[in-house]
């Protein structure tokens, strides 16, 4: 390694942690108590989540049933059918900051702030 | 003598070519903790490419690494094959801008492929699912650029040394 990619990795380390810390920052101070955990699939919103209810819900992905499971306010998919079951590995998240993507079942999980839609339809838990 | 050098080119490139499916295909089964991080094995023999023979030939190995390994897996022209080619093509772009500099060593070239690889899932990613808050990912695909570029940058520096490839003995 020479002078460039000590930079350079200098360069990438850094800007990795001011873009995490902004982003953290500015989700922290963006998040109310109101906390909902919004399920996609398909870029269509399918579900609203009220993170502080500790439940289970099931959504329907393309490769079969997706089952999403929150406490302690933190979500996390519990079961789903994929090749490699990267988002049922990822675990539990509690911020908006991080997204679960499930790519062969096109859900998509994100934490919000907002109201939750008492009249949700298409719910199933 | 010509034509068995153009031969022996095209039986190496078909090679590199070979391998690198291998590597795309195989990859996603070695576990790494962290969601959504890859190593990067493939690009090593994008790299390699590109210090055996050329930009223009590491692109056909690495356009045509994304088509033909999309079409075995079945994903052509699915998400997945979005990923896949958007991060390839910006990395591959950086990768070529950083080697004509001729400032980096290879192990430099690699990280900042490898990050900008991570760049163009993200956006792929944000365009596909029509949601900004992807963006939040790219922060841990940034940062993990520099072990993985490191690694893959080391291996092709060393694949390069046992073939003895110099500046001056390019095939």
């Amino acid at each position: 390694m020479n002078r460039y990619d000590k930079g350079l990795m200098i360069f990438i380390l850094v800007s990795s942690l001011v873009m995490y810390t902004t982003m953290e920052w500015f989700v922290r101070s963006t998040t109310s108590d109101q906390i909902v955990a919004v399920v996609y699939s398909y870029d269509k919103e399918v579900l609203r989540i009220d993170l502080k209810v500790d439940k289970s819900y099931t959504v329907e992905g393309t490769l079969g049933t997706v089952t999403i499971e929150v406490l302690d306010r933190k979500v996390r998919v519990e079961k789903e059918t994929s090749p490699y079951h990267l988002c049922s590995i990822q675990g539990w998240v509690s911020y908006a900051n991080i997204p679960i993507v499930c790519l062969p079942n096109h859900i998509v999980i994100i934490i919000e702030n907002g109201v939750l839609d008492p009249n949700d339809p298409d719910v199933s838990s | 003598m010509r034509k068995r050098s153009a031969t022996r080119r095209m039986t190496l490139l078909t090679m590199l070519l070979a391998m690198s499916i291998l590597l795309h295909m195989i990859e996603p089964a070695l576990p790494i903790p962290v969601p959504g991080v890859k190593l990067g094995l493939a690009n090593i023999l994008g790299l390699i490419t590109l210090y055996l023979f050329g930009v223009k030939e590491m692109m056909t190995i690495n356009i045509m690494r994304v088509l033909m390994a999309s079409l075995l897996r079945g994903i052509i022209f699915g998400t997945g094959f979005w990923l896949s080619m958007s991060g390839m093509l910006l990395s591959s772009l950086i990768t070529i801008i950083l080697f004509k500099q001729n400032k980096f060593t290879k192990i430099g070239i690699s990280m900042a492929s490898s990050a900008f690889h991570g760049v163009g899932q993200i956006l792929a990613l944000i365009f596909i699912n029509n949601t900004v808050m992807m963006i939040y990912w790219l922060p841990m695909l940034w940062f993990s650029s520099v072990p993985t570029g490191y690694i893959t940058g080391t291996l092709s520096i060393q694949v390069l040394k046992r073939l003895k490839v110099t500046e001056r003995n390019r095939v």
